[in-house]
């Protein structure tokens, strides 16, 4: 048993900025999650609004809220707060932040040999994000046996003048194989087993050699070198800055197939800013039920060893993501389920959900299932009546975003997590359990 | 192509039945060459649940049947060891199942000489404690389960190693008909585009439900009823062992257990063409409300894929039957050769349609038979006898071995590439090595890759990237090309596999899976917009 | 059943099924300690939900060389370390870790157990006869030369923490002194509560009893100790799953009398509390009726002082002590379910600054860490707890659970002491400045501190 003002079920990127978001107004919060998954799975950035039409975040935004049903439609003005508020506190956990809402939306390469549309990017990726110079060239460096990073195909689907869309792009595209110490002979590595090594101080100084030698063996100078996202946990900053200062060209860091280190340095650094706004984040939280009075959560139970665990609220985040994160669950029989609290969910009919060829440009209608809420982020029935007072939806799970064809997940969860804290802690005091009043 | 086309047989088709009449063909010293238009194994062969018969679903409508089926079981085991797991069979008597049905089991199986041994219900749900505990009756049979294209591929190791060849992506594309007989045929690569005309003596067709297409290249009618049939693959085995209902064979009976998967099968629909079908969640459904009576936690377990094939139905008219039993042999109604002199006036062609892949040996012998018969050929068979190339006598499949092999070197003595099937890299440059010019797709028909949960989601682009090094080194120039179309192709057609699944764990896994790839990893920028992909109605074979 | 309803049953289902819900997403690898710091151990991923698709109950047909000949190909399940982390970050309900025990208990299943694997389960016979010449003993186990024959010839390493026998067992002092006071009548079930002490209150850590004893009578509780034996869970760990369960029937008898009357039985290790809420059920396999009814009635010690303080049962008048305190708590711990109640606690004694080391496991893992073969690694997971412990400058620390306090006490010189002993100084604290109320046992057997 447990008392929280507010319970934040999901640690993803929107369940994790409410939680900041309502500590810092002084509220106790408790975030429970039944595992890790988005943020571990994703490539770190923050992407706001990648579709092809827009030429910047902010354009991407304007465009989407005028889709119908789309979450910008009553979130897009707060993207811009939302984003330079998180800005301090991804820092604060050594994860900096490059690129705002008028950056241009460019192409970056990534880890298969393709391109994808972003704007603002950790600063270790945002090397990869500048205008291609005349002449410029772009090493990409692997590592010699490592199994999640293939630099000969790599470069060799770089090189293609379609996979930059026929615009701007790097002059040549150079494979170069590096063998870092101790782990040439090594299998099975997968990269937050390199990134453990980054973050040791004398191991990385021979690996840096290492990487600024074979760079160095490819004609010419300047230029970026592509390698993969695998450079250090705790230590990142401190490793960014040593290859930026030693290498004679760029380096960036292409995200892989997970696990993914920018992503885990991104729950890192959220996470860390919650439990210093003196939050508590507890994953391993298999939720059971919710329990309400009428239109009031009153507590959330999870499962524990012969009994269970109560954490009593007075009001609740509900951030568990779409169909990828586990908060929608479909049946066999076509229905999709939001599994903690029954909410409606808005979805297409099941012989609906999924078009004949998985890159059909048209999306697939079921991308755009999800729970549609009010404009304060309280789920609303079929009809458009809200159904709990105390009840806030943020992240993947809103209905009407295409959050991954879009490009638009981390905009639409990191504004709905900052609005879902805003909304919570401004309501006026007088129920014991909600926090007071709303921080500037 | 090599100098010279002068074989004494074309074999179109690289089915199993292909296959097998190639390596019966370069055994009796005919020199032979089979083609096929895709990757062996890539039309019914590959797409069927995976048993080998040992009879006992004949026993009761086709005695004949059976008696063959347990004929050619016996042999396989002895001759293809390694390509078949001895996972033994039950039939059950659930309550559903007819009593004269269950009561008359036993007496048709000794007519049909298919050992069958009722053995206590205790002793078949301790082996198997997901059976249906209502089950009151259990039969042992000797099922079990196979690898098609290992099968295929030691069949035709074994042809050329008597002489003979085989192609694959070669495209019959015409056939030129003087009078009474085939003088030659015009092939297509179906990757280069280049044509070979070969001048065969004599022509067999083993294209299946495809035959009809090839016989109207000779204007000969070969009318085939494709049927197809819907199959389910479970992320896991529920049992080691196939089970069958003990009743007249029907839709969803059957759960066979192959390599790492179960398959439900299956179900019995005509279709008109057997390159356009779909699979529905109607259907999906009606198989597994079938399946609970065998196993009742069906329902609640992953399923990862569903898939159908099409098999080569075909009704005989009246005169082939007595055309067939001319030499006073019987055939069995289970499969059925074809003799394009007698039936059509074209003295050298035949075509086999029916049967199954238990039976593709003798379904070769008989067919071989009649072809060296036309030819003159006095050799006899001796395909039962000779064990295939790279099988160790008694060494069937092991589940384990795979586990077993990394374990044994530390569980990290080489990379694994596709952990849901535990395939390395070493296998992998293997199987390039030994087939320089494949596709992604015959890598994991080679060596089982991206046929796991996560269907390909972790280990297609490191296949790729295997490919991208290796062509590298040998400066091959369609490096990127390549990659893109097993990235692309090898996640399309699992996403086909996924949809009319779609639910629980696996929509989840595909949507992270998407997730991934659309995200960080940019796939669609890969996707050539000028040429889209040809999209056929088809799911891909998996097991 | 819906999928969304059979999701939460899943936790009720079949370990070995739960590989079901397997996305591949390899977040286990990404909080594996073990796989953190060596290579020997491939991963919880591998090793689970992978491997586990290859597990058959069928003989391989022809032996492969390297392998024994039996049904379970698996050999580097061994280095799994059985914390759970991987279980609880799964996104998808995977008991990864139950899966692992499993393995282990049947790849062990064909072999004869190692000597030293037997030793480290049989902890009541080890103790017994360690208790009964611990003067030896005690020399022998802290005598450098005899700890290197015994990691040649047992495999426990040289410099694994070991603890301190006590001079006679807490049973044997408990009986004493129940005969000095002679019979009196039991206090119903709101006065009195059932005290499972485990093996290491017994036979080394007699303190940690006695101040549980403390506690609770401080709270209005009388104590009962019925016979009680070994959980289990070193028999688990080491996989002798048949000397497991033969202590589970045992336990089970002996408590469930007290269960069905309604008394709540009350444990100091969170290692055995979590073994006989759910390891007698999900790895042995005993799910009868008694198991359950024990199961039910089971508690830590700090659960369920923290469940008095909710219901405003809890005496709370703590004296102030002035000391920051690093707090681990143990991989165990996390598997109950119920959050950190130690920290809960810790925050009602005034000026107490207890600090959540946020480390995820100290690497002992029960007996894990003790063995030759493993020592290093455990040492590599623990050290960045042990790190952040000396940093602290702190006199001393706090852990929930025995193996992981003489873990952190022997790598970093740091004192380690149960949550309740710090909450009984308090008390001490409390009472040395007003003065009346009613002081604690003090126990015999009782280590000075």
């Amino acid at each position: 048993m447990s008392t929280a003002d507010v319970v934040v079920i999901g640690a993803g990127l929107a369940g994790l900025t409410a939680a900041i978001r309502v500590a810092e107004s002084g509220a106790r919060v408790h975030v429970l999650a039944k595992g890790h998954a988005a943020t571990h799975w994703g490539p770190g950035g923050i992407d706001v609004a990648g579709i092809p039409a827009a030429s910047t975040p902010r354009d991407g935004i304007r465009r989407l809220a005028g889709e119908p049903g789309h979450p910008y439609a009553f979130l897009g003005d707060d993207v811009a707060a939302a984003l330079e508020w998180i800005r301090p506190h991804l820092a604060a956990g050594g994860v900096e932040y490059l690129g705002d809402l008028d950056t241009p939306l460019g192409l970056v390469p990534t880890s298969i040999g393709g391109t994808r549309r972003a704007a603002i990017l950790p600063a270790g990726q945002a090397a990869a994000l500048a205008p291609w110079a005349v002449g410029e060239r772009l090493i990409i460096c692997g590592i010699r046996g490592f199994k999640d990073f293939w630099p000969e195909a790599i470069a060799a689907s770089l090189a293609r003048e379609r996979i930059w869309e026929g615009g701007n792009r790097p002059t040549s595209v150079t494979a170069v194989s590096v063998v870092l110490p101790g782990l040439a002979p090594r299998h099975n590595l997968n990269a937050l087993t390199i990134a453990g090594r980054f973050d040791d101080p004398a191991w990385r100084a021979t690996a840096i050699e290492a990487i600024a030698r074979a760079v160095g063996s490819v004609p010419g100078s300047g230029g970026r070198v592509a390698l993969p996202a695998v450079l250090g946990i705790r230590e990142h900053a401190a490793i960014l800055a040593a290859l930026q200062k030693r290498l004679p060209a760029a380096p960036f860091e292409m995200p892989l197939v997970p696990p993914s280190v920018p992503g885990i340095r991104l729950y890192t650094a959220l996470r860390a800013a919650v439990i210093r706004a003196g939050g508590r984040v507890q994953i391993g939280e298999m939720i059971e039920r919710v329990e309400h009075d009428g239109r009031r959560v009153t507590a959330v139970v999870s499962a524990a060893a012969v009994r269970t665990y109560t954490v009593r609220t007075g009001a609740l985040v509900l951030a568990t993501g779409g169909i990828a994160g586990g908060g929608l669950v479909a049946e066999r029989d076509g229905r999709l389920l939001e599994p903690l609290l029954g909410l409606t969910v808005e979805a297409p009919p099941a012989d609906d959900w999924l078009l004949v060829d998985a890159f059909d440009p048209a999306g697939h209608p079921l991308e755009l299932a999800g729970i549609r809420t009010d404009a304060e982020l309280r789920p609303v029935a079929a009809d458009g009546a809200s159904l709990f007072d105390n009840v806030r939806v943020a992240g993947s799970l809103l209905a009407g975003q295409r959050y991954v064809r879009d490009r638009c997940g981390d905009g639409v969860a990191l504004t709905s997590g900052w609005r879902a804290a805003r909304s919570l802690t401004a309501v006026p005091a007088g129920h014991a359990a909600e926090p007071g009043s709303e921080r500037p | 192509m090599g100098d010279s086309h002068a074989y004494d047989v074309l074999v179109v088709g690289g089915g199993a039945t292909g296959a097998g009449v190639l390596r019966d063909l370069a055994r009796r010293g005919l020199r032979t060459l089979l083609i096929e238009r895709d990757d062996f194994g890539t039309g019914t062969t590959g797409r069927y649940h995976g048993l080998l018969h040992s009879g006992g679903r004949y026993v009761a409508k086709d005695a004949l049947a059976a008696r063959e089926c347990i004929a050619e079981n016996r042999i396989l085991r002895r001759i293809a060891p390694a390509s078949i797991e001895d996972t033994g069979g039950y039939f059950v008597a659930t309550p559903d199942d007819p009593d004269d049905y269950v009561d008359g089991f036993q007496a048709a199986c000794a007519a049909a000489d298919v050992d069958c041994e009722e053995i206590p219900v205790a002793d078949a749900f301790r082996a198997e404690p997901a059976l249906n505990p209502r089950i009151r009756r259990v039969f042992r049979l000797p099922d079990g389960s196979v690898e098609p294209w290992q099968l295929i591929e030691s069949n035709v190791a074994d042809a050329r190693a008597h002489g003979s060849d085989a192609w694959t992506y070669q495209r019959l594309v015409g056939m030129e008909r003087d009078g009474g007989r085939i003088v030659s045929a015009t092939l297509r690569d179906e990757r280069s585009g280049s044509v070979t005309r070969i001048t065969p003596r004599f022509v067999v067709s083993c294209a299946g439900a495809w035959s009809g297409q090839i016989a109207a290249m000779v204007d000969v009618t070969v009318t085939m009823h494709p049927g197809k049939g819907t199959m389910l693959i479970f992320n896991q085995r529920m049992t080691d062992t196939v089970v069958n209902r003990c009743h007249k064979s029907s839709d969803g009976d059957i759960m066979v257990p192959v390599h790492t998967v179960a398959i439900l099968g299956t179900t019995e629909q005509r279709v008109e063409d057997p390159d356009r079908y779909e699979i529905t969640r109607d259907e999906v459904a009606a198989l597994i409300r079938e399946g609970e009576k065998l196993f009742p936690d069906l329902g609640r377990m992953r399923l990862l894929r569903a898939y159908a094939g099409v098999r080569p139905l075909y009704q005989p008219p009246a005169e082939v039957t007595a055309a067939a039993m001319k030499d006073g042999r019987q055939i069995s109604r289970a499969h059925t050769v074809i003799d394009h002199d007698a039936m059509d006036g074209v003295e050298n062609f035949v075509t086999i349609v029916g049967g199954k892949l238990t039976t593709f040996r003798r379904m070769a012998e008989d067919t071989v038979d009649l072809v060296c018969a036309k030819l003159g050929v006095t050799e006899p068979c001796t395909t039962a006898d000779a064990i295939l190339p790279n099988q160790v006598p008694g060494k069937t499949y092991w589940l384990g071995h795979r586990l077993a092999e990394h374990e044994a070197e530390g569980g990290g003595d080489a990379d694994l590439l596709c952990e849901c099937e535990f395939v390395t890299r070493p296998m992998l440059d293997d199987f390039l090595d030994r087939h320089p010019g494949c596709s992604i797709d015959d890598v994991r028909r080679g060596t089982r890759i991206g046929m796991g949960p996560c269907q390909g989601g972790f280990c297609t682009f490191r296949a790729a990237g295997l490919v991208g090094e290796r062509a590298r080194r040998v400066g091959a120039a369609d490096v990127a090309e390549s990659a893109d179309r097993a990235i692309l192709g090898f996640l399309r057609e699992r996403f086909k596999g996924t949809r009319p699944i779609a639910a629980g764990r696996q929509l989840q896994e595909q949507w992270m899976i998407s997730g991934v790839y659309e995200g960080g990893l940019g796939v669609r920028s890969l996707i050539e917009h000028e040429t889209p992909e040809a999209s056929r109605e088809v799911v891909d074979v998996h097991r | 059943m819906t999928i969304a309803e059979l999701i939460f049953d899943a936790q009720e289902e079949a370990v070995g099924y739960s590989s079901d819900e397997c996305l591949k997403c390899n977040v286990c690898v990404t909080v594996c300690p073990v796989a953190r710091v060596t290579d020997l151990f491939p991963g919880p991923k591998y090793v689970g939900p992978q491997a586990q698709r290859f597990r058959t109950g069928r003989a391989q047909p022809v032996q492969v060389p390297g392998t024994p000949f039996a049904l379970s190909p698996d050999l580097t399940v061994d280095y799994c370390s059985g914390c759970g982390w991987c279980t609880t970050a799964c996104p998808a309900g995977v008991k990864i870790a139950e899966m692992n025990s499993q393995s282990r208990a049947r790849m062990k299943a064909g072999k004869r157990p190692k000597l030293r694997d037997w030793g480290l389960g049989q902890t009541d016979l080890v103790g017994q006869m360690g208790v009964l010449v611990s003067p030896i003993t005690n020399r022998v186990l802290f005598n450098g030369p005899i700890r290197t024959i015994m990691e040649w010839t047992v495999g426990i390493h040289r410099d694994a923490p070991f603890p301190r026998f006590g001079k006679r067992t807490f049973q044997s002092t408990w009986k004493r002194r129940q005969k000095r006071l002679g019979s009196r009548p039991l206090p119903g079930p709101d006065k009195a509560v059932v005290y499972f002490h485990g093996c290491s209150a017994n036979y080394y850590e007699q303190h940690v009893a006695a101040a549980a004893i403390a506690i609770l009578k401080r709270n209005g509780f009388e104590t009962i100790i019925p016979e009680q034996v070994c959980c289990g869970l070193p028999m688990i760990s080491n996989a002798l799953y048949g000397d497991a369960r033969k202590k589970a029937r045992k336990n089970i008898d002996a408590l469930v009398g007290y269960a069905r009357q309604g008394y709540r039985i009350i444990g100091t290790s969170t290692s055995c509390t979590h073994t006989i809420k759910a390891e007698y059920h999900e790895m042995l396999d005993v799910k009868d009726d008694d198991a359950t009814v024990v199961a039910n009635a089971t508690w830590d010690i700090c659960e369920f002082l923290l469940d008095l303080h909710e219901q405003g049962k809890l005496d709370t008048r703590f004296g102030r002590l002035d000391e920051d305190l690093p707090y681990h708590a143990p991989c165990q711990l996390r598997s109950h379910g119920i959050g950190l109640p130690a920290m809960e606690l810790f925050a009602l004694v005034p000026g107490l600054r207890a600090a959540d080391m946020d480390h995820d496991c100290c690497g002992i893992a029960g007996t894990y860490g003790m063995k030759k073969e493993k020592y290093p690694i455990g040492m590599a997971v623990g050290a960045p707890l042990f790190d952040k412990i000396r940093a602290s400058g702190a006199a001393e620390a706090a852990c929930d659970s025995e193996t992981c306090r003489w873990q952190i006490e022997k790598a970093t010189g740091t004192r380690t002491r149960h949550p309740i002993e710090i909450l009984l100084q308090a008390y001490r604290v409390a009472d040395a400045a007003g003065g009346a109320t009613p002081g604690p046992l003090s126990g015999a057997g009782t280590r000075a501190p």
